[in-house]
C-alpha cells in the first residue's frame, strides 16, 4: 500500500493532486497496522497474554478485597479493566509503528501523499482498534469461564466494548501526538507511563468508597473512573443512564483532547 | 571477534584467589557505575514497587482491619513486597546490561584480557546485591517515614537487607545465566513475564489466606511467597527463626543453583569459542 498512497492519486484537468480519499487512505493504513502484526506477531503477544494474565493475577490476589466491597465475583470488577488495560496496549504499538515509520524515511512519503492530514490519524487510531479486539475478546471469555455475572445481559459486555474501544482510540491518538513531538522510542516509554497511571490512579482496584486518602482524592476526579464505572456497570447490576453518560463524556473528552493533541504534534512536525 | 577469541585462548588468566576477589570487585565497580549512569533503566526499579505500595496501601486499607490480618496496616504489609518487587526488577535489569556487553563486544574484550573468569559473572552478581542493599535502604526509609513500623527492630532491618540482597544474587545469577547463554537483551527482556508470574501469583501483594482456590495452591506452591512472607515476619511479628530460615535460606539456595547456571552457561560459551 506503501507506493499507492503516494503515487496513485488522480489529477484534475489543471494538474493539481487531488489524492485519494481520505477514508481510503485511512484504510489503507489499517491494513498496514495489520500487516505488521502479522509480520511480527512477537511483538503483538504482549499485548494479549499481559490483560489476561492481570486478569487472572489481580481477580486471584485482590479477589477478597473486591468481595469484601460486595461484588460477588472477582471477575465482574476485573474484566472491565483488563479490557480497557489491553485496548490500550494498542496505542504502543501505535508509537512504535510510527517511530519504525519515521526512521525508515516512510512517513516522510506519507506527509507528500495528497490527502487530508486527519487522514495520518485516523488510519493508526482505527488500527488501533483492530488490534485491541483480540485482547478484548479473550478477556471477556476468560471472564465468563472464570463465572463472571452478567446482570445486564449483552448491553453490559457492548458497554465494556464500548469503554475499550474508546480507551483505544484515546491511547492511541495521545500515541500518535506524543510520538509526532518526541520522535524516538521514549515517546512509547512515556504513552505507556501515561496509560499506566491513568488507569491505576482510578477505581483500577476497589471502589471509591473503599479508598483511603490521597487516592480516593484522585479518583474521584480522574476521568478513566466514569469509564470503569461505564464498562462494569452490566457485570455489577442493572444498566442505568446515571452509570452511563458520565463514561461517555469521558471518552469523548479524552478523544476531542487527544486528538487536538495528535493533529497539532502532526503540524508541528511539518513546520 | 575471531581473532579476538584465538589470543583468549592463549592467555591464561592468573590463579591467584586476592587476584580473583580483585577483579571481581572492579567489575562490580564498573557495573555499579554503569548502572548509575543510566538512571533511565534504574528508576523504574523505584518508581514501580513504591507505586503499587502507595495504591495498595490506599486501596486496601481496610483489610488490615480484618481481626486475621498479618500486620498492623496495609502499608507495614506491603514493604516486603515492594523489596521483593524493586530487587526482582533490578536483577532483570542487570543481566540486560550483561547481555548488551556481550552484543557490543566488551564481554570479548574481557576475554581476551587476564581477567579471571569467574569474576565476569560474579562481578555483575556483586552490582545487583549492592543495588539491592541500596534499594532496601531506600524503601525501608521512605516506608518509615510514611509511618510504617519494623518490629523486629534492628535485627530486622538487618534480616531484610541480607535477604534483598541474596534475592538479588539469586535473581540475577539466574539472568545472567540466561544474559551469556543467549547474548541478546531482546531475550532477557523476553523473560520478564516469568519474573511477573513468579512475583504476583505469590503473597507479595496480598495474604495468602484471603485466597481462594487453585490460585491459592500456586501460591503456595511458589517459593516467593515463602521468602516475601519470611520478610514480612521481620517487618510485623516478634523475632523467630522461621523468619530467616524462609527469608535467608531459601533465596541462598536458589542463589547456589543459579550461580552454577551462570558459570556453566558462560564455561559453555568459553567452550564454543
Amino acid at each position: 500500500m506503501n507506493t499507492s498512497i503516494v503515487n496513485d492519486a488522480p489529477r484534475s484537468a489543471t494538474g493539481r493532486e487531488h489524492g485519494g480519499h481520505p477514508l481510503s487512505v485511512s484504510g489503507a493504513l489499517v491494513r498496514r497496522t495489520l500487516l505488521r502484526v502479522r509480520r511480527m506477531p512477537a511483538a503483538f503477544v504482549p499485548s494479549i497474554v499481559m490483560p489476561v494474565f492481570q486478569l487472572i493475577a489481580f481477580s486471584g490476589a485482590f479477589g477478597a478485597a473486591v468481595r469484601l466491597a460486595g461484588v460477588k465475583n472477582a471477575m465482574d470488577w476485573y474484566v472491565p479493566l483488563n479490557a480497557v488495560q489491553g485496548a490500550s496496549f494498542g496505542a504502543m504499538g501505535v508509537s512504535f509503528g510510527l517511530i519504525n515509520d519515521m526512521q525508515t524515511g516512510f512517513f516522510d512519503r506519507l506527509l507528500m501523499a495528497p490527502t487530508k492530514r486527519w487522514a495520518l490519524i485516523v488510519g493508526p487510531m482505527a488500527g488501533s482498534i483492530a488490534r485491541a479486539a483480540l485482547p478484548v475478546a479473550l478477556v471477556i471469555v476468560i471472564g465468563f469461564l472464570g463465572g463472571m455475572n452478567v446482570p445486564g445481559g449483552p448491553l453490559a459486555i457492548f458497554y465494556v466494548a464500548v469503554a475499550a474501544t474508546g480507551i483505544a482510540l484515546v491511547a492511541s491518538a495521545f500515541a500518535l501526538g506524543l510520538t509526532y513531538r518526541m520522535r524516538n522510542m521514549g515517546a512509547a516509554t512515556l504513552t505507556q507511563f501515561a496509560i499506566f497511571f491513568t488507569i491505576f490512579l482510578s477505581t483500577s482496584q476497589v471502589p471509591l468508597s473503599n479508598m483511603a486518602g490521597w487516592l480516593h482524592a484522585v479518583a474521584r476526579v480522574n476521568p478513566m473512573t466514569n469509564v470503569l464505572r461505564l464498562a462494569r456497570q452490566g457485570l455489577l447490576g442493572d444498566i442505568t443512564w446515571n452509570d452511563t453518560w458520565g463514561g461517555l463524556l469521558a471518552i469523548a473528552v479524552m478523544l476531542f483532547v487527544s486528538c487536538w493533541f495528535a493533529l497539532s504534534g502532526l503540524k508541528s512536525l511539518e513546520k | 571477534m575471531t581473532a579476538a577469541t584465538a589470543t583468549a585462548t592463549h592467555v591464561a588468566p592468573p590463579r591467584s584467589f586476592a587476584t580473583a576477589v580483585h577483579h571481581t570487585l572492579r567489575l562490580t565497580q564498573r557495573s555499579v557505575l554503569g548502572r548509575l549512569r543510566q538512571p533511565a533503566a534504574l528508576a523504574p526499579s523505584f518508581i514501580f514497587p513504591l507505586f503499587f505500595a502507595a495504591l495498595g496501601s490506599a486501596s486496601f486499607q481496610r483489610m488490615s482491619k480484618l481481626p486475621d490480618f498479618p500486620a498492623s496496616s496495609f502499608l507495614n504489609y506491603t514493604a516486603a513486597g515492594a523489596i521483593v518487587q524493586g530487587v526482582l526488577f533490578a536483577a532483570t535489569s542487570s543481566a540486560g546490561d550483561l547481555a548488551t556487553d556481550i552484543e557490543q563486544g566488551f564481554f570479548e574484550r574481557l576475554l581476551v584480557s587476564p581477567v579471571t573468569r569467574t569474576a565476569i559473572v560474579i562481578g555483575r552478581l556483586g552490582s545487583a546485591m549492592v543495588v539491592a542493599i541500596t534499594q532496601v535502604f531506600v524503601f525501608l526509609g521512605i516506608f518509615l517515614a510514611f509511618g510504617a513500623r519494623i518490629e523486629t527492630g534492628v535485627v530486622g532491618f538487618i534480616g531484610l537487607t541480607v535477604s534483598g540482597a541474596l534475592l538479588a544474587l539469586a535473581m540475577s545469577g539466574l539472568m545472567s545465566g540466561i544474559a551469556i547463554r543467549s547474548g541478546s537483551p531482546e531475550v532477557v527482556q523476553g523473560s520478564f513475564p516469568m519474573v511477573f508470574a513468579l512475583l504476583f501469583l505469590s503473597s507479595s501483594f496480598f495474604p495468602r489466606q484471603y485466597m481462594t482456590g487453585w490460585y491459592k495452591t500456586v501460591a503456595s506452591w511458589n517459593p516467593m511467597s515463602h521468602v516475601v512472607e519470611g520478610m514480612q515476619g521481620f517487618m510485623n511479628q516478634p523475632l523467630d527463626i522461621d523468619q530467616f530460615l524462609r527469608a535467608w535460606l531459601i533465596p541462598l539456595g536458589i542463589a547456589t543453583v543459579s550461580i552454577m547456571f551462570g558459570l556453566r552457561a558462560l564455561a559453555n560459551r568459553l567452550a564454543a569459542q
